[in-house]
């Protein structure tokens, strides 16, 4: 699910960066620190919406560089246990196969599809089919998120299709 | 560095008791202030919110108040600038320049980064503001240009 989340970042500015320019250079350094991150506690962290306070800077001793604590509003993705996503296909095993759903991995086990799915491996590429899907790579599918392994900078996620509307998606 | 200073105002300062017959060698030969004021317009927003602290509380200790941290509203310690902190905003400013920050006078071919410090405190244009912490815990900004500078 996507939030909007007031967050707080700590920038160690170097002292050649002291100049007219500052305020952009913190800004700059703020969308290439955060963006694209991840955090156990926050989810990822999409994009950055508004920066409300880039606040004083303090110097540090011995080192002479300045410490900025931003504040800044941005758009977080976290996922939840029972929540519907669809994702793309990126590897299938014999164990299951793994779909991204935008940066986050969902694993998908071979004991949480439908009874009648059989893992392929002499197709090319190695596939999942049933009598009327077929899960290889790139294949759209939707599923249900059951569990999520949080760790301090990456979720992972595990999923089901073994429920109804759940599986592939197809285009047409 | 001046993190045990202790802004003690008692007696510190009935001026009369300076020798200002003595003049460091370093800040003699500036006599060219007028000829800076129209940079300092340009160059005064740059970076103010630079703050050296002083006798500042450990990370995580909370302000007394319980209020939220801002400066006290009546300044009571001393409006002449120390010599500890004479020493730290020097010895601050300096590394600063040694690790190329923009300088904010004419260095005139100095190359030594203590003495173009020095050279920016006798400008008045350090661009650094003073944060003395009292026993309580609470604090007041000084700026260094209007921080009185006696050597």
């Amino acid at each position: 699910m996507f939030f909007l989340r007031e967050l707080t970042h700590t920038i160690l500015l170097h002292p050649s960066y002291f100049g007219a320019q500052l305020e952009d250079y913190l800004r700059q350094k703020l969308y290439e620190d955060v963006e694209g991150t991840c955090s156990g506690k926050h989810g990822y962290i999409i994009s950055v919406i508004t920066i409300s306070d880039i606040g004083e800077g303090k110097i540090q001793p011995s080192t002479g560089q300045a410490k900025f604590k931003t504040t800044y509003t941005a758009i977080v993705m976290k996922p939840f246990k029972g929540e519907v996503v669809d994702g793309k296909v990126v590897n299938v095993n014999k164990m299951g196969f793994f779909a991204m759903v935008g940066p986050l991995q969902v694993f998908v086990s071979c004991h949480l599809t439908h009874g009648d799915m059989q893992y392929d491996p002499n197709a090319s590429p190695p596939c999942y089919r049933s009598n009327d899907e077929v899960i290889q790579k790139d294949t759209k599918v939707r599923m249900q998120i059951v569990g999520c392994r949080v760790e301090a900078n990456d979720i992972f996620a595990i999923g089901t299709i073994k429920k109804d509307f759940l599986g592939q998606i197809r285009e047409d | 560095m001046s993190d045990d200073e202790r802004m003690d105002t008692g007696g510190d300062f009935e001026g009369g008791d300076y020798e200002n017959d003595y003049l460091d060698p370093d800040t003699l030969n500036y006599e060219n202030e007028d000829g800076e004021n129209e940079e300092e317009g340009a160059n005064n927003e740059i970076d103010e919110t630079m703050i050296v602290e002083s006798n500042a509380p450990q990370e995580g200790e909370r302000q007394r108040t319980g209020k939220a941290a801002k400066p006290n509203e009546v300044r009571v310690t001393t409006p002449y600038m120390t010599k500890y902190e004479r020493a730290r905003v020097l010895g601050t400013r300096a590394l600063q320049i040694s690790m190329n920050a923009p300088v904010l006078v004419p260095v005139e071919g100095e190359t030594d980064p203590l003495e173009i410090a020095l050279k920016e405190l006798a400008a008045k244009k350090v661009p650094l503001v003073i944060r003395r912490y009292l026993p309580d815990n609470s604090f007041e900004d000084w700026k260094v240009e209007e921080l009185i500078i006696q050597e």
